[in-house]
């Protein structure tokens, strides 16, 4: 079992091009990293462009390292993908109008629980 | 009543939750719509001859996403047909071979009919990522200036393009 999971591990993180992923600075390679992360693969959804072997997400991990080599910035290539394939393809959605109720609803969900809470007397006096 | 309620609530909240959870989902909105395709520049299948986003303009037409490894497009492909040689929709339709070979590309459209009014290839599916394509077969459904107005992705059917397609169509051609 253990063996199982050391495989996964080491096949979880993939990189196209090696040669390509060596001309990279180390801070290039670090961002490189982060955001494949940071991506939805959008056709195997419960994984990140880092972990899948999805020909899509071998194509955006292509595209995502030759940004990172030309310089572009993490927005940069954040709103790349934004424009191509909307807010579902970052796993940390942006806080803006048509998020606010996915980022808030912790929130709302808390201030009701204590609200009840209160309401029936749980919360002492 | 009181002490349902909270149980009523959880119950709610658990079967919302589960059922989000495994049920994959399959129509993401894609932010392309409204807005004009991306410009491209893809060369003929089989042809030296490339076509850019330009070119292909000038009609209400749509733009289908295929492969020859694609489960969906073999399910999709009888209606294509059909639907390219019914003259009263009369609508172009414009193939993005994406992702394929062009010899297996063409061995197919020769065996099971062409639909297409031109086919451009898209071989390492840079310009699919422009488009937001991520899992064939996907159609857009664009005007004559090239702004899309849907976007359907899975096979097309007779139904699907009923309901989904000809509204928007008539709407913009009125």
């Amino acid at each position: 079992m253990k063996r199982i999971f050391l495989i996964l591990i080491l096949v979880s993180t993939q990189v196209n091009s090696i040669e390509e992923y060596d001309e990279l600075t180390s801070q290039q390679r670090e961002l490189y990293q982060q955001i494949i992360q940071e991506v939805r693969c959008l056709v195997c959804q419960n994984q990140s462009v880092g972990e899948s072997n999805a020909e899509l997400a071998k194509d955006l991990r292509t595209e995502i390292l030759e940004q990172v080599k030309q310089g572009s910035s993490e927005d940069d290539i954040k709103s790349y993908l934004l424009t191509r394939y909307g807010d579902f393809v970052l796993y940390d959605p942006s806080f803006k109008k048509s998020t606010y109720l996915l980022w808030l609803s912790p929130v709302l969900l808390m201030i009701l629980i204590l609200g009840w809470l209160r309401k029936i007397g749980a919360l002492g006096r | 009543m009181k002490r349902i309620l909270p149980i009523v609530i959880f119950i709610g909240l658990f079967v919302f939750l589960a059922k989000s959870l495994f049920q994959p989902q399959t129509n993401i909105p894609s932010p392309l719509i409204g807005k004009p395709i991306p410009p491209f520049s893809l060369s003929e299948l089989n042809s030296d001859t490339s076509l850019t986003d330009n070119d292909i303009l000038g009609n209400i037409s749509l733009i289908n996403v295929w492969a020859t490894w694609c489960v969906g497009c073999d399910q999709e492909h009888g209606f294509l047909v059909e639907l390219a040689a019914n003259q009263d929709i009369d609508i172009p339709i414009i193939g993005i071979n994406w992702k394929d070979r062009d010899d297996l590309a063409l061995r197919w459209l020769s065996k099971r009919g062409d639909p297409y009014t031109v086919v451009l290839s898209d071989p390492i599916g840079k310009t699919a990522i422009d488009f937001g394509v991520y899992g064939a077969p996907e159609t857009f459904l664009i005007d004559e200036q090239g702004v899309i107005h849907y976007k359907h992705i899975g096979p097309l059917s007779r139904e699907v393009f009923t309901i989904n397609f000809m509204p928007i169509i008539k709407e913009l051609r009125r």
